[in-house]
């Protein structure tokens, strides 16, 4: 069923009711914050050896006071242990999440920049907010097509081009001056079809 | 002469103070039912000590030659908790708290005036995080 999802403002086309869509937003197991908080103590573990509260809150630039509380939640899920030294572990889940988020979040970025254009800083604002909403279906999707991409075919090479020329990448403008008439024009001419 | 470094712990200081505030306050107005007859009191005496330190700490920065600064990012979510729930969250920035102000004392070796202030918030800081651990205990 294609219908529209009023929280996400995504079309979906899929067998999941998509009107059903932004309640799954709102019970996805792990909020924004949750997923910064598991990548940053796996990169922190990965420089230094070591992830404290204060690391985390330093990394995130937040208080110690904020740190604590979502880690307090995910040690409460079992994704953070502390040890009497004060000092976090990622537990096997914990670390498979946080890696999967890296993941999607390098696949995303580089869909975003080399198949669409979009600019460096801002892929990796549109990036921060989906890396860990992404499915891993829809992920798995967007490294099929890079791998394609990748392989550099006279196929792929010539898709790349065409698009190119037919929407050169133009610099961002940023959200308030950015020029939607192509977007709603495109959108409204879906509509009239439908 | 205070250090940037030193300047730099005390609006960290000053950030956790301020936000500690905030979620007391968010956390004594979003309590209902007969939870909020129990704790609701306790969590406004949080909100207004946390206040107090964040106050004594600004001035501290003005008297070390200083000016404050604030850097918070917080976002509070309505959620319903109970008051067992709202102390184990104020015990985790209570403590967080507490952390920061032991780390900042062990850097402030050597300027007297500003250890003893340290020291102080110290002793103030664990009451409150030794209070709100007997209060969770069965």
């Amino acid at each position: 069923m294609d219908r529209w999802c009023a929280r996400c403002s995504f079309r979906e086309a899929t067998a999941l009711d998509s009107s059903d869509t932004w309640k799954e937003f709102d019970q996805n197991p792990l909020t924004h914050s949750a997923a910064h908080h598991l990548v940053a103590i796996l990169d922190l573990l990965v420089d230094l050896g070591y992830a404290r509260v204060s690391d985390v809150a330093s990394q995130l630039k937040i208080t110690r006071g904020s740190a604590s509380i979502t880690l307090k939640r995910l040690k409460e899920r079992g994704l953070v242990a502390e040890d009497r030294n004060k000092f976090l572990k990622l537990s096997d889940e914990g670390e498979r999440i946080a890696r999967s988020i890296q993941a999607k979040k390098y696949v995303m970025k580089q869909l975003f920049t080399r198949l669409l254009g979009v600019e460096d800083a801002q892929a990796d604002v549109d990036t921060c907010k989906i890396e860990h909403l992404v499915s891993a279906g829809t992920a798995e999707r967007a490294t099929r097509l890079l791998q394609f991409l990748d392989a550099r075919s006279p196929a792929a090479l010539a898709f790349l081009e065409a698009f190119r020329r037919f929407a050169p990448p133009s610099p961002a403008k940023g959200e308030k001056h950015a020029d939607e008439s192509n977007l709603f024009r495109y959108f409204q001419a879906a509509q009239e079809q439908d | 002469m205070a250090t940037p470094e030193t300047f730099n712990d005390l609006n960290q200081l000053f950030a956790e103070e301020v936000e500690a505030a905030l979620r007391y306050l968010h956390l004594a107005v979003t309590i209902k039912g007969l939870d909020r007859l129990i704790i609701r009191d306790k969590l406004i005496e949080g909100m207004q000590e946390t206040l107090e330190h964040a106050q004594k700490i600004a001035e501290r920065i003005v008297q070390m030659g200083g000016i404050p600064s604030l850097d918070i990012n917080v976002h509070l979510a309505p959620e319903k908790l109970t008051a067992r729930e709202a102390l184990s969250s104020a015990l985790a920035f209570e403590q967080a708290a507490l952390d920061a102000y032991v780390e900042a004392l062990e850097r402030a070796k050597g300027d007297l005036v500003l250890e003893e202030f340290l020291r102080a918030q110290v002793a103030l800081e664990s009451e409150h995080v030794t209070e709100i651990s007997l209060l969770l205990e069965d």
